[in-house]
């Protein structure tokens, strides 16, 4: 490959980084109960929650968190945020029942995304608040109401498209929610279902790094709040969805230099470092780049909490430019937010063996193939470069096998699925590993829980999906058990 | 000088020797070409005009618009020459990052689309972003756009090469600069200014400056960014470095404060890694006069455009240099004891007093929210106008009885300290504020 490796390494915070530190543990983990293997970290998710909890109190702001439970279908996680006082925001039945089984009251559940009558039944019927798309979906949720002798349940209207003053601020068209230029119609309905349906609010998720774009959504929110109120109604949130991000790298650097070469190798001047020269997106038109990088922005110094707390220190612009947190709090109005992937930073790793190590071409990355397919590891699949971390099966000297000198040095590696299929990639990029990993060493992929550790996992082709652990510290040492046995009282019971 | 229009003003800018004093090299004459000076205030007015000027004539008859992806001088440049010819410009960037350049754009009839930012859930097939639609748009049949195209468009280059160029040799008595220093935006007036300039001395070292990546530098690509550009050529720089957000500003102060220049962070960027670039050349000439006698040098930076538009972007950065002297009755002199010993009235108690004591009642949240609901008979005035007010004394009478209202108690109670500290014998803040008042089921109105 030449020149120096390209470590994207992954960022480790304290409860991640000592449970990596005991590879012990985690072989006879996997030993146990297989390849691939989810662990998740519960106490981890509560202390995320906190620094969301901690900018709202910042700004004065009250209102609630809600975990989006699409981002890992986790029992222990939810089990542990059930524990404190964050919400959840469930996107379909099995999550919905899921969600209550766990212990969350109707009045800490959001019921979002697209609904079937099932699902709309069980929100009503329970009385978890709803938040509609469409006008349509609110006039089927009445006709429910009504025929079923349902209570009067709590509805939040989910809008999109709206407009910037001065700057026309493009966005991409979501298929979710109401374009505020039906507002009209959907109020009157709002006002005619005023019987079984109680207005608390308005909300949007727009999918966007942009804080511009989210600031001038929830700008368009406070004035369609006061439209509401000037009819009569009374409205007192504002949900604005999550999208806040994670900082998945410990090095900006690595970052940059990553980047930097990958533009260079899209370009012919340096060699690929794709399997297949694949460029993420970028070509090359006659030495031009053209193209976007369809990267996740893998280094983001301002994610999460921090992301939060700069929208809302966010001027807004055509209320006389005082910060959005002011807005909402001066008006009155709570601030619910949905971070699902921002609330799971840290909050787990997956779990793969090496079963075969096979040296290419002289010089060339060797090929990795994992006892784990794509799907189980999705970082590729949103577009996540992070190294995994080698954690040898024999810690103090490498196999007869290796020999003396093999695996000190740095190596370029293909990791390759389980699957028959050519496509089977754990990922396209060409990894850099400090060392040669031998079959039977595990690769660590950190901080997988926010959608890449479950989201893509299937059963097709009978390859076993991962199990799922939760683990959590006890003192000094690491306790586990399945996750599916997982209570907030079991830390202090102990399940072992 | 007289002209008959302004585009004339365009071009023939001053290159000023700056002060060795300032820059400390002995062997090497630094110039600043500048562009700052151009009428609509920078390098771009160049380009701008040698791309529209062919074809506004054609387009105004066509009632078309020019539309450019423009984060700043461009568009500032074309908004101005559209309007004079009776078209109007579009801005399209994902870059406008400068809220004074936003709004002046728009003082002047642009109109700005802004890309959106980056999917948080990435979809690999997506095949509408923004970029692809905007060039879609601009190549449907019948479309009356002006596309000047900078980052493809040679003219962009070529006003360089007939114009900048040869103006700094001319001003050289004829000599191309030994090293000429330029910032990456479009590369149209480094690559047209070292073409120029080669051709008159091969010799000539040409040194390309990109912003850091992981900093943002206005008007400056960063080396990933300069690849997405047309004209970009690594082949035109002998080096290409990167230089910080910092060290841009560090550059603009030097430029503003000892040589009288006002330029932004671009050409303070330019000046920056101009001095560092020069230095070891410096260093090295400085050896050989020790030898073999002296040799001189000369080099020569583009100071882009102007400071003013770029304050706010100063200010997030260093808001040290924005220090101002302290004011009077102000809320930051309070002490944690004064302010937590403020008079404060709850709820229940407030209701009574406003129904006996008739307090003047002051809501200190904006107006948007005041109008929304409010204590009725309230009045409102906003904290920020308040504050100011106070800098002057005591906005009203001390016999009148003041309650302050905020949304949590918090702005009030400071304001209630400050006020007893300035004598009035009668405010009270509202404990828990409105949203405290709205907690224990109390009117609120709007009317």
């Amino acid at each position: 490959m030449g020149g120096q490796p390209l470590f994207l390494e992954p960022r480790l915070e304290s409860r991640l980084r000592s449970l990596l530190n005991v590879p012990g543990l985690l072989h006879t983990l996997t030993e146990a109960l297989g390849s691939p293997l989810n662990v998740v970290l519960p106490d981890q998710l509560a202390d995320n929650l906190q620094q969301f909890r901690s900018v709202y109190g910042s700004h004065h702001l009250s209102g609630q968190v809600y975990f989006a439970h699409k981002a890992n279908r986790s029992s222990a996680l939810l089990r542990r945020l059930a524990a404190t006082d964050a919400g959840v925001d469930v996107a379909s039945l099995g999550e919905l029942q899921h969600a209550l089984g766990a212990g969350f009251t109707p009045g800490r559940i959001t019921a979002t995304g697209p609904k079937n009558p099932e699902f709309l039944w069980l929100a009503a019927r329970t009385s978890v608040t709803v938040s509609l798309d469409t006008r349509g979906e609110l006039e089927q949720l009445a006709t429910l109401v009504r025929k079923h002798a349902l209570p009067r349940t709590r509805i939040l209207l989910r809008l999109s498209g709206f407009e910037a003053s001065g700057v026309r601020v493009l966005s991409r068209r979501s298929r979710f929610g109401t374009d505020v230029g039906e507002l009209e119609p959907l109020l009157e309905a709002v006002e005619r279902h005023g019987d079984v349906a109680d207005l608390v609010g308005v909300a949007y998720h727009l999918d966007t790094t942009s804080l511009t774009e989210k600031a001038t959504a929830l700008e368009g929110c406070l004035r369609v709040l006061e439209e509401c109120r000037s009819r009569g109604l009374r409205p007192r949130a504002v949900d604005i969805g999550g999208g806040f991000g994670i900082n998945y790298l410990a090095d900006a650097g690595q970052w940059n230099r990553y980047t930097t070469q990958l533009t260079e190798a899209v370009l012919g001047t340096r060699p690929p470092l794709t399997y297949g020269g694949h460029g993420y997106g970028l070509r090359s038109e006659a030495g031009t780049l053209r193209g976007t990088l369809g990267l996740y922005p893998a280094h983001r110094p301002v994610a999460g909490a921090r992301y939060l707390d700069e929208l809302l220190a966010h001027p807004a612009a055509s209320l006389g430019g005082r910060p959005l947190a002011a807005q909402l709090l001066e008006h009155l109005y709570d601030l619910h937010t949905e971070p699902g992937r921002a609330l799971l930073d840290q909050c787990g790793l997956t779990l793969t063996r090496v079963l075969e190590v096979r040296d290419q071409e002289t010089g060339g990355p060797l090929a990795v193939r994992l006892a784990a397919k794509a799907g189980d590891v999705a970082l590729e699949e949103h577009g996540v470069l992070m190294d995994p971390v080698v954690l040898p099966r024999d810690p103090t000297g490498r196999t007869a096998a290796a020999g003396a000198d093999t695996g000190r040095e740095p190596v370029t590696v293909h990791l390759f699925g389980n699957l028959c299929l050519e496509s089977d990639l754990i990922t396209r990029r060409t990894v850099f590993l400090p060392r040669r990993p031998e079959p039977g060493d595990l690769l660590a992929f950190a901080n997988t829980a926010g959608y890449c550790m479950d989201f893509h996992a299937t059963r097709a082709q009978h390859q076993p999906v991962a199990r799922k652990v939760a683990a959590w510290q006890e003192g000094d040492a690491w306790r586990w058990c399945l996750d599916d046995q997982y209570w907030p009282t079991t830390p202090v019971g102990g399940a072992q | 000088m007289r002209y008959d229009s302004i585009t004339e003003a365009i071009g023939n800018t001053p290159l000023v020797r700056i002060d060795p004093a300032v820059h400390g090299l002995r062997h090497i004459d630094l110039y600043a070409k500048l562009e700052l000076l151009n009428p609509f205030g920078s390098v771009k007015d160049r380009a701008a005009w040698n791309m529209a000027r062919p074809h506004l004539a054609a387009a105004a008859g066509e009632g078309g618009q020019v539309v450019e992806l423009s984060s700043g001088n461009t568009a500032k440049a074309l908004a101005v020459l559209a309007g004079m010819h009776g078209l109007t410009f579009k801005s399209v960037t994902n870059r406008m990052r400068i809220p004074e350049i936003k709004d002046l754009l728009l003082l002047l009839g642009a109109e700005i689309e802004e890309l959106p930012g980056q999917s948080e859930c990435l979809d690999p097939t997506v095949t509408d972003d923004p970029l692809t639609q905007f060039h879609r748009a601009l190549s449907e049949p019948g479309s009356t756009f002006l596309h000047t195209d900078q980052y493809f468009n040679p003219r962009n280059t070529e006003a360089h090469f007939t114009g900048t160029g040869p103006e700094i040799v001319k001003d050289l008595d004829g000599r191309a600069p030994d090293w000429f220093i330029a910032c990456v935006g479009t590369a149209g007036s480094s690559t047209g200014v070292a073409r120029a300039l080669r051709e008159h001395d091969p010799a000539v070292r040409v040194a390309g400056l990109v912003a850091a990546k992981s900093d943002f530098i206005p008007g400056i690509r960063t080396i990933d960014e300069a690849h997405e550009v047309g004209l970009f050529d690594p082949g035109t720089y002998d080096t290409i470095e990167a230089v910080g957000a910092d060290e841009a500003i560090e550059g603009m102060l030097t430029l503003n404060r000892r040589c009288g220049i006002l330029a932004g962070p671009t050409g303070g960027a330019a000046y920056f890694g101009a001095v560092r670039q020069l230095r070891p050349i410096d260093e090295e000439l400085a050896e050989r006069d020790d030898e073999e006698g002296a040799e001189r040098q000369s080099a020569v930076f583009i100071v882009c455009d102007r400071v003013e538009s770029y304050l706010s972007y100063v200010r997030q950065r260093r808001p040290d240099l924005f220090g101002r002297p302290r004011r009077r009755n102000s809320p930051a002199d309070l002490s944690d004891a004064e302010v937590r010993t403020a008079p404060a009235i709850g709820v229940a108690d407030a209701q009574k007093w406003i129904a006996t004591g008739e307090p003047l009642v002051v809501d200190l949240r904006s107006p948007y929210a005041y109008a929304a609901l409010h204590i009725d008979g309230s009045v409102n005035i906003v904290d920020e106008l308040f504050e100011e007010l106070l800098h002057g004394g005591l906005p009203f009478s001390r016999s009148r009885p003041v309650l302050l209202a905020c949304p949590v108690g918090e702005k009030s109670a400071r304001h209630a300290a400050l006020l007893t500290r300035m004598g009035h014998p009668d405010v009270r803040s509202l404990t828990g504020g409105v949203i405290a008042w709205r907690d224990a089921g109390a009117p609120l109105v709007r009317d």
